[in-house]
């Protein structure tokens, strides 16, 4: 069974944290949405119930947004302190055994069933789980849980859930339970988000109506978004990717009077350097990492950054991270510098005999196949492998698979 | 995850004369071949297509086959 981990509204939480009237007014119906970042598309983020209400929706233009609804009260943005409380949250839910799929910032999966071992059956499973996270954090006390065969079954069972009580389905009914809620829950997907509005426009209301227009109907119409859908309606879904736990390694500065310019690359210098003499990381490159920064005006920012090659040079990575502080959009206050994934501990010596051509190939094509890797996910490179090369159907010739490592 | 390559997506095609006229709002320039696929008929899933390669008016090659089983068009690359 697939649990599903959701924290409503958890953006708004976390960046309403450091006002706490403003934390207030959240429980007790102000209009509230999270702020567009400075330099950033001007949209707002999450949004309060009473916003909702108003019309107010995440991701509407801002202007639209005070429109609407004229007494919106906008917060700071702060994408440092959310990714940091996300991160505590799905650590909370690690330390329960999970094997956890994070969607976003407030929804995360799970398998219920790998910890029959430890917690017993699955309903035992999510108290373990909400106990922690109510345990971590008095923020994700008002978490909702769902369990169900499959993720989307399970996000829609969450979504449905308004009370502490979790909602469990089983079996086949799921599968009818699923065909009575909203078309909406296709826009927690990136595949099928882009349907919502025209199954809208046709008077498509529901899960079910969107499955009685068949499978061919919906590939004729959407292509293969609609086929995806047409899956999700009949509680079919892909097996969870959980993601891989790696070890946090970490630098913190407060920047002074040197909050932006020539000084903050020069604490940025200092940050490298210090993270690069860590013991913790055991002579291992550098793959990814992320620059955030605590604004003086309020809020954060934060930028990952994906280096070309996996490094340990002091100067290389310097010179990749200074270029993201000229999109620091206002005076910092501190900097953070954390490592997002290591990569194989090789050294950058020169070769004392020249390596084969062969060799240096398969080197690079291990780097390149990495690289793209952390950028775009686990399934973003994969190879072509011919399963029936003279078949008369051209879908049988050739086949994607993984690479293996 | 495997994932197969070169997968039917759904067109649009005109038919004139015969054979296919407009494929996805491209006129059709020429036909260069056209050829049937029958397999697994002794399945319950049994295949039949007709192929027809075509040129477009943008000099691209098209191949678009009809589903004779279920009358829908799709295009596939070569």
């Amino acid at each position: 069974m697939v649990v599903c981990i959701h924290l409503p509204r958890f953006e708004l939480a976390v960046a309403a944290g450091d006002h706490a009237h403003i934390a207030q007014q959240t429980l007790t119906g102000r209009a509230l949405a999270v702020a567009p970042q400075a330099g950033a598309e001007q949209r707002v983020g999450e949004v309060s119930g009473a916003a909702e209400a108003r019309g107010v929706a995440r991701g509407m233009a801002l202007g639209e947004a005070l429109a609407r609804c004229p007494d919106l009260t906008l917060i700071p943005s702060d994408p440092v302190r959310v990714a940091e409380a996300w991160q505590q949250a799905l650590c909370t839910l690690e330390s329960i055994g999970a094997a956890v799929e994070p969607a976003r910032p407030g929804l995360a999966y799970f398998e219920a069933g790998a910890l029959r071992a430890l917690h017993g059956n699955p309903k035992a499973t999510i108290a373990a789980a909400r106990r922690a996270l109510a345990s971590s954090s008095k923020r994700d006390r008002s978490v909702r849980i769902g369990g169900a065969p499959t993720r989307f079954c399970a996000l829609a069972a969450a979504m449905a859930t308004r009370s502490s009580r979790p909602l469990i389905l089983e079996g086949s009914d799921a599968r009818r339970w699923l065909a009575g809620r909203p078309v909406g829950l296709l826009g927690f997907r990136k595949d099928t988000a882009a349907l919502i509005e025209p199954l809208t426009r046709l008077g498509v209301r529901t899960l079910g109506e969107l499955e009685r227009l068949g499978r061919t109907a919906l590939a004729d119409r959407f292509g293969e978004p609609g086929m995806l859908a047409h899956r999700l309606a009949r509680a079919e879904d892909t097996p969870l990717c959980p993601r891989r736990v790696e070890e946090e390694l970490r630098e913190t500065m407060a920047v002074g009077d040197a909050s932006s310019g020539e000084a903050l690359r020069r604490v940025l210098s200092v940050l490298v350097r210090r993270l690069l003499a860590r013991t913790e990381r055991r002579g291992r490159t550098l793959r990814a990492a992320t620059l955030s920064a605590d604004l003086l005006a309020g809020g954060g920012w934060r930028e990952r950054v994906v280096f070309r090659q996996a490094v340990a040079d002091p100067e290389r990575i310097w010179l990749a991270l200074s270029l993201r502080l000229q999109s620091l959009p206002a005076p910092a206050a501190e900097l953070t510098l954390a490592v997002e994934r290591f990569g194989p501990p090789l050294g950058d010596q020169g070769e004392l005999f020249e390596e084969t051509s062969a060799i240096t190939h398969a080197t690079r094509m291990r780097e390149a196949i990495a690289q793209i890797r952390t950028v775009a996910g686990q399934d973003a490179a994969l190879r072509a492998v011919c399963v029936d090369p003279d078949s008369r159907v051209p879908e049988r010739r050739v086949m994607l698979a993984p690479i293996p490592d | 995850m495997t994932r197969q390559l070169n997968r039917p997506r759904p067109a649009r095609v005109r038919w004139r004369d015969g054979a296919p006229a407009r494929v996805d709002g491209e006129a059709v320039e020429s036909l260069r071949e056209s050829w049937l696929v029958e397999d697994r008929w002794w399945t319950d899933r049994p295949l039949r297509r007709r192929y027809w390669e075509l040129v477009g008016t943008r000099g691209r090659n098209l191949i678009v086959f009809h589903d004779l089983c279920s009358g829908r068009w799709f295009r596939q690359g070569a």
